[in-house]
């Protein structure tokens, strides 16, 4: 079942991040760190392309239609699930709108872009939580061993699952991990000068 | 893959405490290990043993050709063999610069290749290593390891106590020294199901004990020997 695998890795590298933007919104709302909008539209990206463009099209093209064909009882969760990604986009324009309104509006414009990227984290922590207690422990049990070597072969084609098909999202990864202020990640902690 | 380390019945431990009990395993150039098991089954101190550390009771341990037991512990960093212990093991008080090249030794790891690797490093080089977070520490202590040319590295726990984003960034540059280097890797961590795909074989330690040697991918495809093993965090 590499296919699950790839999708925890994928969970993690996408928790690491939302952790990470939660650090920093703590920061900024407490007046511990200046905002970095650099870091910020970093952070954002990643939390909104590499599930867009990488994670969701596979299970919504591979595990869900193999899902939903053997276990008619799981179509509820997969409607809800895909919703969710489909609801993504709506979210994802409200986040970089709150975003570029703090950019122009100064500290004002923190409050309501604090609340959007709050409630996007939440909504993706339920997201993967429901993916990883409810929906592949049925899968696990439900297909066929069959069924899960054509889902690995078609995860599996993808090799690298989370750096994109030219290492992009990597390069982004790496971008984040030296501008976060530590311990979360590389970049100077706050307050320090060296 | 010629042969690299070879284990054969190997028992040590410290002081008249037996901690490992007829250990046997193979590795060849450029292989790679996950060494698992819960807390306080012998993973370091097969590491310790290793490196001269733990006392070696019986048992025959030969790397690149050689009796290892015959090569004073002083002797064996540079007879290459790399350890990242889980205390980072860096000089406070010299610059990162500076820690890197004092253990350097002749090979493909020069300092512009570490820097290649690790370009946060490049970025802090004047800095001094107590002045290093957590991460920037176990990067450097990497770095160290790599610039005595080790034909075997050692990393115990190199993801312990960093935050996620660390977690994530170090597997990447260790999933890229174990398909890329062409140095063997044996890699100690408690997340089973996260270092497993790094891998090629993986040994499972209980009690000192070899429970499961073997590939990692049959490992990593077991949940029922997975879970027996190592528990909760194979999941």
């Amino acid at each position: 079942m590499k296919a699950i695998d790839i999708i925890h890795a994928e969970h993690r590298a996408l928790g690491a991040v939302l952790q990470a933007f939660g650090f920093i919104l703590d920061e900024v709302r407490d007046g511990r760190l200046k905002p970095d909008f650099t870091l910020l539209e970093a952070m954002i990206e990643y939390i909104t392309e590499v599930p867009d463009k990488l994670h969701h099209p596979k299970e919504d093209e591979v595990l869900f239609v193999a899902l939903r064909a053997r276990l008619p009882q799981a179509g509820a969760l997969i409607d809800k699930l895909q919703h969710d990604h489909a609801e993504g986009n709506r979210h994802i324009a409200e986040l970089r709108d709150t975003l570029r309104r703090y950019r122009e509006e100064g500290p004002e414009g923190f409050r309501t872009f604090e609340a959007t990227a709050r409630a996007y984290i939440a909504n993706s922590w339920s997201h993967v939580a429901l993916e990883e207690r409810e929906l592949l422990p049925l899968a696990r049990k439900g297909l066929s061993e069959g069924e899960w070597a054509n889902i690995d072969a078609a995860f599996e084609a993808n090799k690298d699952p989370w750096s994109g098909p030219t290492g992009e999202f990597r390069s982004l990864f790496t971008r984040i991990v030296s501008m976060v202020p530590a311990p979360h990640g590389l970049g100077p902690s706050a307050g320090s000068d060296t | 893959m010629p042969e690299l380390l070879t284990l054969e019945n190997v028992w040590a431990g410290y002081g008249d405490a037996v901690v490992l009990e007829d250990i046997s395993l193979t590795l060849g150039e450029g292989d790679s290990l996950s060494l698992l098991g819960r807390n306080g089954m012998g993973k370091t101190t097969l590491f310790s043993t290793l490196m001269g550390a733990a006392r070696h009771r019986s048992g025959a341990i030969r790397f690149a050709g050689r009796d290892l037991t015959r090569v004073p512990a002083h002797a064996r960093a540079h007879s290459g063999l790399g350890w990242v212990p889980q205390e980072r093991d860096i000089f406070p008080s010299l610059t990162v610069e500076e820690n890197l090249t004092v253990v350097a030794t002749r090979g493909p790891w020069t300092l512009q290749r570490v820097y290649e690797m690790f370009p946060r490093l490049k970025e802090r080089r004047g800095n001094m290593g107590n002045q290093l977070s957590g991460g920037e520490q176990q990067m450097l202590a990497m770095g160290r390891a790599l610039m005595l040319n080790p034909r075997l590295l050692l990393l115990d726990e190199p993801m312990e106590g960093l935050a996620p984003l660390i977690v994530q960034e170090l597997m990447t540059i260790i999933q890229r020294l174990t398909e890329d280097s062409g140095m063997a890797i044996i890699l100690v961590e408690q997340h089973a199901r996260q270092i497993l795909p790094l891998t090629r074989q993986a040994l499972v330690l209980e009690r000192g004990k070899a429970v499961y040697r073997g590939d990692s991918e049959t490992l990593l495809n077991d949940r029922a020997l997975l879970d027996g093993w190592l528990g909760v965090v194979a999941h």
